[in-house]
């Protein structure tokens, strides 16, 4: 960061107000299922899910699902208008939105109550694969959707001590059709699991901290961390189904709520507790900006496909910024 | 009536006159005959029509001189005659006709003859009963060859009455007979239509007049207004007539090349006029200089019935002689055009339906259709209209704006192959932004301040439904009149409507950015497009015209509104910052902080008069001006998207506000209407409405803004419009903004401050406004009120001179209660009225009793506010010393229910308070004692001993030695400052002391502080107050305030009840004479 004149940090393009409540999840939902009026959800601690029109800069309406109990996560299906919601309150709500709808079709009970978010995997149109948090503290669970059939437990071998799970992204190579899962745990170790053999294929300790999220880019086969240290880290699968660390990045306050890369793969961006959001470079992991606006921790951060971030925050707060637009 | 049925009897009583006539020829012979003709049916006259006739003829017929009565009489008597019967014969008619248009022949000279002008009247009027008396097909015999000469006598006879003529009279009858002549008569006494071929041999004979019928009509036409519009009309339907009857396209079709041998002799022959090509052509391109001549004068004369003809005559012409009159086409549809926006709604309905009926036909002149030439038309207009908009007057530029008008709206979308043609487009724009340059010469403008700040209450409901037609009056640099004004709108909204909106809107927006001078005139010229693209108040000619899409049209109105509000186009310089002005002024004169607040201000302002010089007062004119536009811009776009508009709110709605709490009085004012527009078009009842349902996006705009507050220093102004104009629902939502203000003040503590007080003003009022606390002030209430009843009912009969024993006994027990109670053994009954406030209702729903619940919202942000104003209490800047003072004052009023809160705060806030209360400005003074008193009615336990320890003596001492000098000051001293402080402490005092339960060493204090003040020396107002003081310590202490105020003057001799007591002695008995008798008394009298 020896630039000569730095700019100005940039601000907001706008924010958005009304959650009353921290913000625990964010997710944008555009493209087909918004019928070219982009939609952003949020999730809110008091277990409100807010759906934003980011034409009108507005909420549209509430969903209220989860008994009070704070949201974690939210993640649309590409199929449809159906929103997943994870709550604290033991809950994994599917809502069906069509039409104007907004009603719980269905929901998966969780066993969990930490705050590990889950991950999908769409595989077949129909049917998709969900990874959420198990029974025992340190177990995945592994559902087929829609069908709520358990497919599988990841449970880590007994003298791993790895903890709890603490962050899910389930994938798949684009020349295998075996799914993968990438877990981040308690003991501040990432690692990859084969689905479907149920083992371990490989596991770095590339923090000290806990990980709080982790973002895979599969094109690049390069990944990113972030826990609740001071150090972002970056590690690579080799063909071996070996997860190697590329390289770390100090932070000068630690926590880091979310880490996630732009869909076109160019940067990504982190929540941090200290407020702010740092947004990088993700080939050269060189520090773009750092973006402060919130007065509180900041707890996820999402980006919409035209390149739109979005950043929830303690204070109760959603900022969306426009920064280095797409191509 | 008719005595006589058959001719036989009718012959027999004729005859002798008759007779008698031809015998001898006089007036009174003639008119024998007309009575005896009365009393003859109908068809016995036709009978003996010749026979009757003949001595009639004869007469005139007779050589020699004859009286002109005579000839009247005769004439007359023939025109009855006429009247009465039809003439069966051609040469009868012929005859009859070149006798009667003899008799106005004067040999001698080319004029008609000198004779007088009821005989005038009389030919002419025999002559048109002749022409309607010529029976059947008899009429068109009579209009062969040979009568050429003496038809032509005629007309030229008549055309001379009607030009030369002094009567009205005359000269309309003269025009009704020639229109006779050339049978163009309108009544119903002509049923036959002609046909093509007695067309054509009427239109071969007609030709020859036509020079001279022209020419002399359009001398009469073009002839002075006076002369009566019936004359005009009349004119100009003969003209039109004849014209369209000679060159009508029909009958010239028909005319073949070569002259046909016509059997009539030579003579006759020479005057045949051929109307082969040559002619037609010669005859046209005469005619145009005519009819121009007309159409120039004609257009703009004062009778709408006159233009109305104009109307007819265009149509006329057009429609039967576009060909033959191609040259005049191009005039002719100008005048038309001109007269669509006429004044008279007559000229318009008549004018729109012709233009219709034109634009319904194919081909209208020539081969050309009427839109091709509507096109050349404007494309010449538009090159002259910059020439034309510098050279004419406003009746000038009215004409031609109108004809501007007109061509747009008959053009319709095919104003874009104009519009496309880069040269013209920018003549067209050139001369719209020269015309409606503004005078910016106003003064006045740039001087109105708008103080009072709450003035955005009033309800949409009350403006009218087309909100942009109550656009400000603006003057304009070349021209006053209001209507050029409503027609450039006009034009510029045809414009948009028919026009190619992005190219229309590329181009002004061109000259918006291009220079300041255009800047104004673009802004006004894009506002009319897009309210003329929306198509609300446009009369469509065009139906199949479609309208931008909604779409489309928000897209520019976006595109539009970020020039307008972008930081160069919206933050202008629109006054000299008075603030900082008079802050800067403080901190040079320190003097200043003495005088009074409306010394002040003048002083401040006559510096600025004097020095301001001229061409900055222009530029901040211009500058008003153009914020002006620019809102009331986006007022007319709201109008034009309708709810569409309501996605505009995010980025529209926070400029607008900030400019509804500017300075400039207009500016204020033109936000404030442009705030109604955007309720309109949004469906809003009310602004406060339109606030708080977008409350969000006004947030967004201020916590954003306030990041870079260099930038956009009028920030604060917006949250505090916000604060005044909505309610309670808004708190939640300004939440975190007013934390980021807060914060933002911690940085700029010195910079900013004053801005930033000001929006912590208008949150504690509106603080205080949205939570009033019922439940206390009720309680309060209450409690005064026992109070005061318990003290009254306890002391009934102290001072009554029939003081009984029980009365004395009661006293005792009462005495002895008191000082228990002192002593500190207080009873359970005690306790309960007196002391214990109620808890707050917050503590009693609390369902958690272990938790600290969490405070309200609005206690928190009073908290935090409250903090800062003790840092602020001490700023070096008067003005927001005060108004932290104010602000401090609010908080205590919204902070009182929350005493645990209240009272560490006002604990901090206390020494720099007793600072201001004791060595600050007066005015800093005169605040802060209000907020203590603000502070004693809230908490006064808290107060009590730091009162009495840090303030009370000093206020003591300042009454005290502020007595004097008030008891010896003559009337003017009411208006100082002084004075306006001792009446506020002595206000203030009673009901502190009240408040404040003070010992009776403080009260003591209070009262011969006071004192002095009940002298009748001392100014009337500042004596009242003193007497409320006491009053109020009556309350407190009724004894020693008796006793006090007993040894000042005592009315009465105090004799003891029982002889046994000694006789009490009295300082205030022993002077009669006293300055302090009559408030004493009255005092007295409150006691009893």
């Amino acid at each position: 960061m020896a630039a000569p004149c730095p700019l100005p940090p940039p601000d907001p393009q706008f924010v958005l107000r009304g959650t009353q409540s921290p913000v625990h999840a964010l997710h944008f939902c555009e493209g087909r299922q918004a019928q070219g009026h982009p939609l952003l959800f949020s999730g809110s601690q008091s277990g409100l899910v807010h759906i934003w029109s980011l034409q009108m800069r507005r909420a549209l309406t509430t969903l209220d699902g989860h008994g009070g109990q704070c949201v974690t996560w939210l993640q649309t299906l590409p199929q449809g208008h159906q929103l997943l919601s994870q709550g604290r309150d033991l809950k994994l709500c599917l809502w069906d939105l069509a039409e104007g709808r907004n009603a719980v079709v269905d929901s998966v009970p969780l066993e969990s109550v930490g705050f590990c978010r889950s991950s999908i995997l769409v595989q077949g149109q129909p049917r998709w694969m969900l990874a959420v948090p198990g029974k025992g503290s340190n177990e995945v669970q592994i559902l087929e959707m829609p069908s709520k059939t358990s497919v599988c437990t990841l449970k880590p071998e007994a003298d791993a001590k790895l903890g709890m799970p603490m962050c899910l992204r389930l994938w798949q190579a684009d020349c295998s059709p075996r799914p993968l899962l990438l877990a981040g745990y308690e003991d501040g170790s990432v690692a990859l699991w084969d689905v479907s053999e149920q083992k371990v294929c490989s596991r770095i300790a590339c923090h000290e901290e806990p990980v709080m999220d982790l973002d895979f880019d599969s094109q690049k086969a390069k990944g990113i961390s972030g826990s609740a240290g001071k150090a972002l880290a970056v590690w690579r699968l080799d063909g071996q189904q070996a997860l190697q660390v590329c390289g770390t990045h100090q932070l000068t306050n630690p926590g880091i709520a979310e880490v996630t890369i732009r869909p076109d793969r160019k940067i990504l961006a982190t929540a941090g507790w200290d407020h702010r959001i740092r947004v990088f470079h993700w080939r050269k992991m060189q520090p773009l900006a750092v973006l402060a606006f919130h007065s509180a921790a900041i707890q996820c951060v999402a980006f919409a496909a035209d390149g739109l971030l979005a950043a929830g925050s303690k204070d109760q707060r959603i900022s969306l910024w426009s920064l280095y637009p797409c191509a | 009536m008719a005595v006589f049925d058959t001719p036989e009897e009718a012959f027999g009583v004729l005859r002798p006159v008759c007779v008698q006539l031809t015998k001898t020829q006089t007036v009174e012979n003639v008119e024998h005959l007309q009575t005896r003709l009365q009393a003859v049916s109908d068809s016995a006259l036709q009978e003996l029509q010749q026979y009757i006739l003949f001595p009639l003829r004869f007469t005139l017929k007779t050589p020699g001189p004859k009286r002109e009565r005579l000839i009247q009489s005769v004439v007359e008597c023939l025109t009855f005659v006429l009247s009465s019967t039809c003439v069966k014969e051609q040469e009868l008619l012929q005859e009859l006709f070149s006798e009667l248009s003899a008799c106005l022949y004067s040999p001698s000279s080319q004029k008609p003859a000198a004779v007088s002008e009821e005989l005038k009247l009389a030919v002419i009027q025999g002559l048109s009963t002749l022409m309607h008396s010529a029976y059947g097909d008899i009429i068109l015999t009579f209009y062969e060859p040979s009568i050429l000469p003496r038809l032509g006598f005629a007309v030229s006879l008549l055309l001379g009455l009607a030009e030369q003529e002094k009567s009205k009279q005359i000269k309309i009858a003269a025009l009704k007979c020639l229109q006779v002549l050339l049978l163009q008569c309108e009544c119903q006494d002509h049923p036959r239509s002609l046909d093509e071929l007695e067309q054509k041999q009427l239109g071969d004979l007609f030709a020859s007049f036509l020079p001279g019928i022209s020419t002399t009509l359009t001398r009469v036409i073009t002839g002075d207004f006076k002369q009566g519009h019936s004359i005009v009309v009349s004119s100009l339907k003969i003209f039109y007539k004849t014209v369209s009857f000679i060159m009508a396209d029909e009958q010239l079709k028909r005319i073949s090349k070569v002259q046909a041998k016509s059997a009539v002799e030579h003579r006759v022959a020479e005057l045949m006029v051929h109307r082969e090509a040559d002619w037609v052509k010669n005859t046209g391109d005469k005619l145009t200089i005519l009819i121009k001549k007309i159409i120039e004068c004609v257009s703009v004369h004062p009778h709408w019935k006159v233009r109305l003809e104009l109307v007819e005559l265009v149509e006329d012409l057009l429609l039967k002689c576009s060909q033959s009159l191609v040259e005049s086409a191009g005039p002719l549809l100008k005048a038309l055009v001109g007269l669509v926006n006429d004044e008279s709604p007559e000229v318009q309905a008549q004018c729109n339906k012709v233009l219709r009926h034109f634009a319904d036909q194919k081909v209208v002149v020539g081969n050309k259709a009427l839109a091709d030439i509507l096109s050349e038309s404007l494309h010449s207009l538009a090159t002259s209209l910059p020439r034309l908009m510098t050279s004419q007057d406003d009746q000038g530029k009215f004409s031609t704006l109108s004809l501007l008008l007109g061509y747009l709206k008959l053009l319709g979308p095919k104003i874009n192959f104009v519009l496309n043609s880069v040269a013209h487009l920018q003549r067209l724009s050139k001369a719209l932004i020269q015309v409606l340059e503004l005078d910016v010469a106003d003064i006045k403008i740039v001087e109105e301040r708008r103080w009072n700040s709450d003035d955005l209450n009033a309800s949409p409901k009350t403006s009218a439904t087309q909100p942009w037609n109550h656009i400000q009056r603006r003057y304009f640099r070349f021209f006053t009149d209001e209507r050029i004004f409503m027609l450039l709108r006009q034009v510029c909204q045809l414009l948009g409507y028919y026009g190619n909106l992005y190219l229309l809107v590329d181009h002004f927006m061109e000259l918006y950015r291009q220079s300041v001078v255009y800047r104004k005139q673009a802004a006004m010229i894009l506002n009319e497009l897009v309210t003329g693209a929306a198509g609300l108040e446009v009369e469509d000619l065009h139906e199949k015209h479609i309208k931008t899409n909604p779409e489309e049209l928000r897209e520019i109105v976006t595109s539009i509104l970020e020039e307008y509000t972008s930081q160069e186009n919206w933050y202008l310089v629109t006054c000299i910052e008075t603030e900082e002005m008079g802050e800067e002024l403080m901190m040079e004169h320190p003097g200043l902080q003495a005088i009074t607040s409306g010394e002040h201000t003048s002083q401040v302002t006559s510096f600025l008069a004097f020095s301001k010089p001229s061409p900055i007062v222009c530029s901040m004119n211009s500058n008003i001006w153009q914020i002006c536009i620019q809102l009331e811009g986006i007022g007319q776009f709201a109008y034009a998207l309708g709810k569409d508009f309501c996605l505009l709110l995010m980025s529209t709605l926070y400029p607008v506000l900030e400019k509804a709490g500017d300075q400039t009085l207009l500016i204020s004012q033109v936000a404030t209407s442009t705030m109604m527009d955007i309720c309109h078009a949004c469906g809003y009842d009310s602004l406060q409405h339109l606030i708080n349902q977008n409350s969000d996006y006004l947030v967004n705009g201020i916590s954003l803004n306030l990041r870079h507050l260099a930038l956009h220093p009028h920030t604060p102004k917006v949250l505090e419009v916000m604060l005044r104009n909505s309610d309670a629902n808004l708190l939640p939502l300004v939440a975190d903004v007013v934390q980021d203000v807060l914060a933002t003040l911690d940085q700029f503590y010195d910079k900013r401050a004053a801005s930033f007080v000001s929006v912590l003003h208008a949150l504690l009022a509106a603080l205080a406004q949205w939570f009033p606390d019922t439940g206390n002030l009720r309680h309060l209430h209450e409690q005064s009120l026992g109070e005061e009843g318990s003290h009254l009912n306890q002391r009934p009969a102290t001072l009554e001179n029939s003081t009984t024993a029980e009365d004395i006994e009661q006293f005792l027990l009462n005495y002895l209660k008191e000082k228990d109670v002192a002593d500190g053994n207080v009873s359970d009954f005690d306790n309960e009225e007196e002391e214990q406030p109620v808890p707050p209702k917050v503590e009693e729903n609390d369902t958690h009793p272990d938790v600290e619940p969490p405070l309200p919202l609005q206690i928190q942000m009073a908290m935090d506010v409250m903090e800062r104003c003790i840092h602020l209490l001490s700023d070096k800047n008067l003005q927001i010393r005060l108004k932290v003072l104010d602000v401090l004052d609010l908080c205590v009023v919204v902070l009182h229910s929350h005493k645990n809160q209240l009272l560490p705060l006002a604990h901090r806030a206390w020494p720099s308070l007793v600072h201001r209360l004791t060595r600050d400005a007066p005015l800093a003074v005169l605040r802060a004692f209000k907020v203590l008193r603000t502070l004693g009615s809230k908490c006064g336990d808290f107060l009590r001993s730091r009162f009495c320890k840090d303030v009370l003596p000093k206020l003591a001492g300042s009454l005290v030695t502020q007595a004097p000098i008030s008891a010896r000051a003559g009337p003017v001293y009411s208006h100082t400052l002084a004075f306006k402080l001792q009446l506020a402490v002595l206000q203030g005092l009673g009901p502190l002391c009240e408040r404040l339960d003070l010992g009776e060493g403080d009260l003591n204090k209070v009262a011969d502080a006071c004192l002095i003040y009940l002298s009748a020396k001392q100014p009337v107002k500042l004596q009242e107050a003193a007497r409320s003081v006491f009053l109020h310590l009556m309350k407190v202490d009724p004894d020693s305030t008796w006793f006090l105020l007993i040894e000042l003057y005592c009315p009465t001799q105090f004799t003891p009840p029982h002889p046994s007591l000694h006789p009490v002695q009295l300082r205030g008995a022993s002077r009669q004479q006293n300055p302090y008798m009559a408030n004493v008394l009255r005092l007295l009298k409150e006691l009893q």
